[in-house]
């Protein structure tokens, strides 16, 4: 195939460039009017063998001299001559930050060409920009074509289409491979469409299939079906549409999602909480410095049944002795830190500390069923599991699940990679942690404890990875921001959020301006690891049009209990 | 080529250089030339000087001054002076091009004319072919220093504007005023002085 013939882009060019270069970003002089092209408008220029990809990120105006351009020509002079004169004297510059380059070869025509393809490698890909294009290289807005080499061409599958550009209105593509093998962000605030955003990336995940999804859906978002805050009608949620994939949890028993009934509910046992998830909740259960030293010397002396020896013990029980005087009762608290060796106010305090854990009700000492293991196995088979925490929602209890249960995924995953690094046999499943209200768990003070930031540092090597979903990025530990990979962005406006979402991103410093210019609700910005430049785009809207073009690919569903026999196998034939 | 036929002689050589000449008339002759006219000077070798006339200047003499200083002067002194007097009245010429062998050129001329040659003034059909060459003779103009530079373009333009119309060539004028500004628009003040002149022109 004719490599250059792809690189036809018929549209009119918009300007020139006279300057700037890598560091700063190029100027190109339009040559059309300015109102025709806006700030993050997805430009080419051509030039040599090069196509070099850019995003314009500042419009200036500009003027032979300054007089010019601050009196009104067509007063001063005539009408006509006063044109002429704004035509010759007055014009804009854009700001253009380039991004990428790709070899296009010399003419096709001419025998060189011959020669460069021979030597071309195979499905060669655009890479980061190293060079300038020349003074006057023609600048053109891209064209479909150019999109989609960039960005890749709907398929379905994981390269899912999350909206198009702004002002020709071309497919953008997100590659969910690339997508899942780094923490990502999602970001706005509120009010931006960041819960419509997440949903429709969350169904292309699941369409995908590449990954499995762990959401822990603080607010009945993401499972059940909700209203589309532009039209008022109601959209469908991810189970309804992927009945099969989907499980739905509700933590502690009767927990529902409205109309829809929970797949299984989640309790833990008293016997899942450890020391670690405890400490975990220091901040909200006011715990005090010597609560480590108590919890190691309950694991020292009850081993894995810690928290219900713990909680059996009496507070400020007393009996009296052979002799007629006070002492410890034999089961209270007292008695055993003496015999432990702890501070007894310090047990004492712990003991009415954490008597709030054990009043919670998801909290029992032998659950119906091990809620935890299932949500496990569910998701090492692939199925994504969405979990509700009902009227849970505090603070305390939204820590204490979602600790818990990410860490008994990061051993679980950890110990399936190690050993398939040593019998190559069975390669654990991708999975993503879906985690709304991200500044809670990932804050400064908490993210040296949290499992969260492990895994947003370290874990991508297990398989596990984090979406995080927030509307005040500049809460969350920057180390953790640095170390996500794509990060989808709504309009932020605080200075420091548009700071955090920019974090570890070199030389990004041109965008901020488009962050904090994004219509609301109906454009992001796409930068980072995961993408390979910088894109401004107007979202794909998640309503019900949205889910028949997921589904359209997919035979139909069965509408009878006959029809799903025959799709299994079961016919009429009697032949079981 | 000069067709001497047509044009009408206005006047000959006194001296000149490469970038103008002065020719004299008498004042009889003072009728036809106009600030700003498209002339021509023909030379022995067959090429045609072409010019603008910057300036038409009258200079005194002893016996004029003596007379303007006296109380009256009679009727005849007056008409003896202005039509007997031996000193001429010079047109001054700024040379915007030559042609040679029917090939107009908007550069300097090799030579001067010389002495004694013949001036003409161009009438329409030769304005017409020397402004149709394009527009890079208006340099010469925007060269001159101590002479007003937008007087001598509003008069030369307006000239030109309406041989070019009458030809059919409404556009050459758009063009003209845009070539000017793209040479001037690095100096505002002369842009905004040469812009306030022709826009008594629309």
């Amino acid at each position: 195939m004719e490599q250059r013939a792809d690189f036809s882009n018929d549209n009119p060019p918009i300007g020139f460039v006279t300057g700037g270069g890598l560091e700063a970003n190029l100027q190109v002089k339009l040559t059309v009017p300015a109102q025709t092209v806006q700030e993050g408008a997805f430009v080419v220029m051509d030039s040599g063998t090069w196509r070099f990809y850019g995003l314009v990120t500042d419009l200036q105006l500009a003027a032979v001299d300054p007089n010019y351009a601050s009196q009104l020509n067509s007063e001063r002079f005539s009408p006509r001559l006063g044109q002429y004169l704004n035509q010759n004297t007055l014009y804009t510059n854009l700001a253009v930050m380039p991004a990428l380059m790709l070899d296009r070869g010399p003419d096709p025509t001419t025998p060189e060409y011959a020669t460069w393809l021979q030597n071309r490698p195979e499905n060669a890909k655009p890479i980061t920009v190293k060079t300038v294009p020349d003074h006057h290289a023609p600048v053109k807005l891209a064209d479909a074509a150019d999109i989609a080499q960039i960005f890749g061409t709907e398929d379905g599958k994981t390269i899912f289409r999350v909206g198009e550009t702004r002002e020709q209105g071309h497919a953008v593509c997100l590659n969910l491979e690339k997508f899942v093998q780094r923490s990502s962000g999602i970001f706005g605030t509120t009010g931006s469409g960041k819960s419509f955003l997440a949903r429709m990336i969350l169904a292309g995940l699941i369409h995908a299939n590449n990954a499995s999804t762990l959401i822990f859906d603080m607010h009945n978002e993401y499972g059940p079906p909700s209203t589309s805050s532009d039209t008022g009608k109601p959209v469908s949620g991810l189970k309804e549409q992927f009945t099969a994939r989907v499980r739905l949890v509700g933590l502690g028993a009767g927990t529902d999602f409205g109309a829809l009934h929970a797949d299984f509910n989640l309790e833990i046992a008293y016997k899942d909480l450890t020391p670690e998830d405890v400490l975990q909740l220091g901040q909200s259960l006011n715990l005090k410095e010597t609560t480590a030293t108590t919890l190691d010397a309950l694991q020292n002396s009850f081993g894995e049944d810690w928290f219900t020896a713990f909680m059996q013990m009496r507070g400020k029980a007393t009996e009296e002795d052979e002799d007629g005087k006070r002492r410890p009762a034999a089961d209270s608290v007292e008695a055993w830190a003496n015999e432990a060796g702890v501070h007894v106010g310090a047990a004492e305090g712990l003991r009415s500390k954490l008597s709030r854990l054990m009043n919670r009700p998801y909290l029992v000492d032998s659950p119906a069923s091990n809620g935890l293991a299932e949500i496990i196995n569910n998701l090492q088979e692939g199925r994504h599991v969405v979990l509700s925490f009902g009227r849970y929602d505090s603070e305390l209890d939204y820590l204490l699940v979602t600790n818990l249960i990410t860490r008994k995924i990061r051993d679980t995953w950890e110990a399936a990679t190690s050993q398939f690094h040593k019998d190559k046999k069975k390669e654990p499943r991708p999975l993503v942690v879906v985690v709304e209200e991200a500044h809670k768990l990932l804050n400064r003070e908490m993210a040296s404890q949290t499992i969260f930031s492990t895994i947003a540092r370290e874990m991508r090597k297990y398989y596990v990875t984090l979406l995080i979903i927030d509307q005040r990025p500049s809460q969350i530990y920057d180390e953790v921001m640095s170390q996500l990979g794509t990060r989808i962005s709504g309009a932020l406006g605080d200075e420091d959020d548009i700071n955090a979402v920019l974090s570890g991103l070199a030389g990004r410093n041109a965008l901020r301006g488009m962050l904090a210019k994004l219509q609301p609700k109906e454009e992001v910005l796409m930068l980072g690891w995961g993408v390979p430049m910088p894109i401004p785009i107007r979202s794909r809207r998640y309503d019900e049009k949205f889910w028949q073009e997921i589904h359209k690919d997919e035979v139909a569903k069965p509408a009878t209990t006959a029809e799903y026999n025959k799709r299994l196998g079961f016919g009429d034939d009697d032949t079981d | 080529m000069s067709d001497s036929s047509r044009s009408i002689p206005i006047g000959k050589l006194l001296r000149a250089d490469n970038s103008q000449f002065v020719a004299g008339c008498r004042v009889r002759e003072l009728e036809t030339p106009a600030f700003g006219s498209l002339v021509r000077a023909s030379l022995e070798d067959q090429t045609d000087v072409y010019g603008l006339i910057t300036n038409i200047s009258i200079n005194d003499d002893g016996l004029v001054r003596q007379l303007v200083s006296g109380v009256s002067i009679p009727g005849e002194y007056t008409a003896d002076n202005r039509y007997n007097r031996n000193l001429p009245v010079e047109i001054h010429v700024l040379t915007i091009g030559f042609s040679r062998d029917g090939q107009i050129h908007h550069q300097l001329p090799p030579r001067p004319p010389l002495s004694l040659d013949q001036l003409f003034l161009c009438d329409s059909e030769e304005v017409a072919r020397f402004t149709s060459h394009g527009y890079s003779y208006l340099r010469h103009i925007l060269r001159l220093v101590d002479q007003p530079v937008e007087e001598l373009l509003v008069a030369h333009l307006s000239q030109a504007r309406r041989v070019q119309d009458s030809v059919g060539r409404p556009d050459w004028y758009e063009a003209a005023c845009q070539r000017l500004i793209v040479l001037l628009r690095d100096d505002y003040p002369r842009l905004t002085q040469v812009l306030d002149a022709l826009s008594e022109l629309e």
